[in-house]
Formats: structure tokens, sequence, C-alpha cells
């Protein structure tokens, strides 16, 4: 949380984070290039220049691969959440290693011509009519622009200048990014390679991908439970004290009703900095806590503890019958909505 | 332990011990996991073959304009009488401009030697170092023999990168690159799948003998099949192709 923009709030988290990312790139590139490549049995090498655009062009596809994974691994088991804090650091990391393979690939593949290189990037394959000799270089041109963009609107400022749903809707480009890399590799590299080793790689990563992101997405709940000016939510006792319940509701959106102790409370389940699940946080000190930054927000007014401004919509709640119930409409955010009190012994 | 004293990660708070190890597991996890495929990812590299550039050389012949710029070697310490080279310019560059006006004329070149097995490439020095026409009178260019009409499979690609100026210079992930060269004057040549006359390269030329770059390159770097009539050009084959029936093999 910040109540300024720095360049990056560094902590000790990040610092440990960064730091064993550049060390996994390192090691990748290195035993790529000084382990891998000469174990390799080759009658002469492979040009050094296309050996680095291999090294750093799949190193680049892994990387991504992982960063689609911490998503649904997150909420599949909440021990995987601290790989969420700083998952814009991998992003950058992963944009640069992806812009490193493009400078080898421009420089090797489109120099020595009479042609300027940017022109025949574009010009020197045109098959578009075709999938095999498909131009794929332009499949990963759109993905490395893809993924300039997401890192150089990764920093908070873009976050609140554009607005959470346009900031997010724009990062969500990096699935548009991720298929036209599968694609990139798929009509390219793969097309030349007879060792199926590579391949089997390429495909397990692209499945894990896919598969994790099912499975997350069949645990989330879809449907909402009822369409008036009320719905159930569930007796106080079966919400885990400190944690909440999430709930879809008849507009789409989503509510996540906590219990701190004997209070019951209810905000919607978008944080107001990265509309991370804010249901799948956890109360602490009497304030909800994203599990993505540690935004935190009052359980009774969806508002951040000073000196901080964030706040998100509320909910009402009413119990009827030993069943809380919750108000489809949400109110405006930082609006005040008493929390329920509810005697502990008799629902522990 | 209740879910309220189950750790809870955020950023700005120092981890939690219970998540301490696990996140250390995860971080040797990535390191190895990036480090391992990696290893596997260069060892199982596909062999690019033995072509490579091999030193200068010199050679005197008769050189052939069309379709492509090419030598018909009479007198070297570096190449075999009566084999024919690809020449080509520096980078992606033909040798068409210096060439002209010398087709049929013996002339005596200097290079950097590109092989790789039955086919092999000069890169010509700059200037009259490089090419130069030498005077002499009634040169005999070497006979053409007609091997008919032959459907053929293959790859079409650029005679340079594929006889060794990169490795690899073939395949679909060359393919721009080999474009590049073939727009920029490079001889293109079929690498067949099986041999026809005891070799498996052919120089392409279009149905007139001339070039034919622009009809091939929509099919360069893939496997294909095609029709034409193949000629032997002294120590080059030389195929004619039928662009209608060019069509790629899924």
């Amino acid at each position: 949380m910040s109540d300024r923009y720095i360049p990056v709030q560094w902590n000790a988290n990040k610092w440990l984070y960064d730091g064993v990312l550049l060390i996994a790139c390192a090691a990748y590139i290195l035993v790529f290039l000084r382990l891998g490549a000469p174990a390799a049995d080759l009658t002469r090498p492979v040009d050094g220049a296309i050996l680095r655009m291999r090294a750093f062009g799949s190193c680049a596809f892994f990387m991504l691969s992982v960063i689609l994974c911490i998503g649904p691994l997150a909420r599949l088991d909440r021990r995987f959440l601290p790989l969420l804090y700083n998952r814009r650091h991998f992003g950058v990391i992963t944009a640069l290693v992806a812009l490193t393979h493009a400078v080898y690939v421009l420089n090797w593949y489109y120099a020595f011509s009479p042609t300027d290189p940017m022109v025949a990037l574009l010009g020197a394959n045109t098959s578009y009519g075709q999938i095999l000799g498909f131009p794929f270089e332009t499949l990963g041109i759109v993905a490395l622009l893809i993924l300039a963009v997401l890192a150089a609107t990764s920093h908070d400022f873009w976050l609140s200048f554009l607005g959470p749903p346009l900031w997010k809707a724009l990062h969500l480009l990096i699935y548009l990014a991720y298929g036209c890399v599968v694609a990139h590799v798929a009509l390219g590299y793969l097309q030349d390679s007879k060792n199926p080793a590579f391949a089997l790689l390429f495909g397990l990563s692209a499945l894990a991908v896919a598969g994790l992101h099912l499975a997350a997405w069949a645990k989330a709940p879809r449907k909402s439970r009822g369409s008036g000016e009320w719905i159930a939510v569930a007796a106080p006792h079966e919400i885990a004290d400190g944690r909440a319940k999430i709930l879809p509701m008849p507009d789409g959106k989503r509510a996540a009703v906590f219990r701190d102790g004997d209070r019951i409370g209810a905000l919607s389940n978008a944080c107001a900095h990265q509309n991370g699940p804010l249901g799948e946080g956890r109360v602490i000190d009497g304030c909800v806590t994203c599990p993505w930054h540690g935004f935190q927000y009052r359980l009774e007014d969806g508002c951040s503890p000073p000196p901080f401004t964030e706040k998100v919509p509320t909910y009402n709640l009413r119990l009827r019958d030993g069943v809380i119930e919750i108000a489809t409409k949400p109110n405006a955010p930082g609006t005040p909505a008493t929390p329920l009190q509810i005697a502990e012994a008799a629902h522990v | 332990m209740s879910d309220r004293e189950a750790p809870f990660f955020i950023g700005w708070a120092a981890m939690p011990p219970g998540l301490r190890w696990f996140m250390g597991g995860i971080a040797l996890g990535l390191i190895l996991f990036l480090a391992g495929i990696a290893y596997v990812t260069a060892a199982t590299q596909d062999d690019p073959g033995q072509g490579a550039f091999v030193g200068r050389a010199n050679a005197t012949g008769i050189l052939q304009a069309e379709p492509y710029p090419i030598l018909h070697v009479t007198e070297s310490a570096d190449f075999a009488l009566g084999s024919a080279l690809l020449l080509t310019g520096g980078g992606k560059r033909g040798v068409q401009g210096r060439a002209a006006g010398l087709d049929g004329a013996l002339v005596a070149v200097s290079g950097a030697r590109i092989a790789r097995g039955d086919i092999a490439a000069l890169q010509l020095r700059g200037g009259e170092a490089g090419l130069k026409a030498l005077e002499q009178a009634a040169i005999t260019p070497p006979a053409v023999q007609d091997l008919g009409r032959w459907r053929i499979s293959g790859e079409i690609c650029d005679g340079k990168c594929y006889a060794g100026a990169m490795r690899p210079g073939r395949g679909l992930a060359h393919k721009a690159c080999a474009n590049l060269c073939l727009i920029g004057g490079i001889p293109p040549v079929l690498v067949a799948t099986d041999k026809i006359d005891g070799t498996e390269f052919f120089l392409l030329a279009g149905p007139d003998g001339g070039p034919v770059t622009d009809q091939i390159l929509d099919h360069v770097g893939l496997l294909i099949e095609l029709e034409g009539q193949v000629q032997r050009h002294g120590g080059m084959a030389v195929l004619r192709l039928d662009p209608e029936t060019l069509k790629v093999i899924p």
C-alpha cells in the first residue's frame, strides 16, 4: 500500500523474489549455452547467434508459462500466494528476455542484407495465406509488443491512471500474448525440430497453463443463489474466523462476507488496487487484507486505514432464522455498513 | 492449527515462519526446473550438418550467368576440375550485377569457400580481386545434358546458407532469412529427398532457364513437391521447374 508513487517500493520480500528470478534466469541461459549446447551431438556447432536466440527465446517461453501458472496455483492452494506478490517484476524480466531474443533474431536473420532489417522483418516472408510457412515472426512481434506494453504499464501509476478495470483488461492481453507465443513456436522452431524433447517440454508447459486455469475455473463459484433484494449466505459458524465466503451476485460481481470474531461484514470481492480477490484474504487487526499485495480495508466501511485512501463497496447484511443474508445491491465505495454482531459462544 | 493461525503472507510484512520452507523449496525448484529444461532443450538440438566457411579459395573457369551466376571450374588448386560453384556476394547479396556481360567468359574468381558435401559456393571478394575477366578467345562452355522431366520432393533453400554460411541454414525457422537471401540474388537450390543421376542438389531455374525467385518464395523452407526438366550443365544439376506444379507436402 502506498500514499504516493515511487519507482519501486523495495522490501525484503521483493529483493528475495527478484534475486531468485535473476538467478533462475541466469541459470537457464548459462546452462543452455555452457553445458547443454556443448553436450549436443553435432557435426559442427550451431551458429553462436542462433544458439543465443534459441536460449533467450525458449527461456522467455518457459518463464511466461510459469508466470501464467502462478494465478491458478494460488487459487487452488493458498501457500502459492506469495508468488503473486511480485509477479509484475517476473513479467518485466520476461519481457526483457524476450526482447533479447528478438534482437538476436533481427541482428542475424535480418542482417547482412541490402534490405533494411525492419523492412525485411515484415516483408521477407508474406505467406499469410498458408499454415505451413506462415510468417510466424509476426506472431512473435505481436507477443513482444504486448509484453512491452504490459511491462511499461505495470507500475501502480498506470493502475491509478487507467483505473483497475481498464488496467486489468489491458493486462489480460497476456493471454493473447501467450497464445501468439505458442503459435510462434509451433509454426516456427517446432516444425524444424526432429528431436521430440523440446516438443514434449513445450506441449507439457502449454498444457500445464491450460489445465491449471481450467481447474481454478472449476473451483470458483459462478452462479448467484438468487435475484431478490436479499440472498442467503450461510450460518455464521460456517464462515471460518478471519476468513470469508465468496458469493456471486446477481449483477455478475462478487461479494466477500467476512467473519472477524463475533463481527460479520461484507465487502466487494475486488480489491481497489488490482481487483485482487479480497475474499481469499484474511482479516488482520480488524482490516480485510488482500492476498495479492496486502492492501487493507476496514470491515465496517471498506476504507483503507489512514493515510491510505483506497475504498471498496460494502454490502448490508442481516440475520434471518440463523442465516446471514446479504443485500444484492452494493453500497458506494467507503459507505459504512455496520457489521452484524454474533454471540461468539452461540456459533463457534 | 485454527484457520486464524494458518500462515498468511503479506508482502510488506515478514514472511510467516510456516511458509519459509515452502517458499524456499519453490525458489530452489524454480531454479533447478529452469536449469534442467535448459539443458535438455540445448542438448537435444538437431545437427545442422557439416556445412561451413572453409577458408580462402581461387579458381579459373567459365562463368554462366543464367539462371544464377555459377562458375564451371577449369583450373584451381582448391576445387576439382569440372566442378561447378555457386557464386555469391557478401551477406545476402548475389553477384548478378558483376556477372552481367560475362556470360560464357573465362574468369578468375577468389573469395571465401563455403562447402557442404557435394555443394560448393564461393563468396566473392570485392572488385576485380574477386571476379576478373580473362582475355582468351574460343571458350567452349560445358555441354548441356537433358535428363528428362521429373517429379521431385525436397526443400527449396538459399544456396549460400544451406552450403554452410549459416548453421542451420534450412528449415522453417530459417525461411524468412532464406527468402531475404533469395530476394538479394543468392541462387536457390532444391535439396531433394532422393538422388537423381547421383545428385541431391539442383540449382533452380524457371521454365525458360532464367531466374525463378519470385515464383518460389512461398514454398521456401518447406517439404514440397514439384515437377520440371532436369539438366546437367557440366558439374551443376539444374532443374527448370514448372511453378504450376509446386505444392506443399502436408
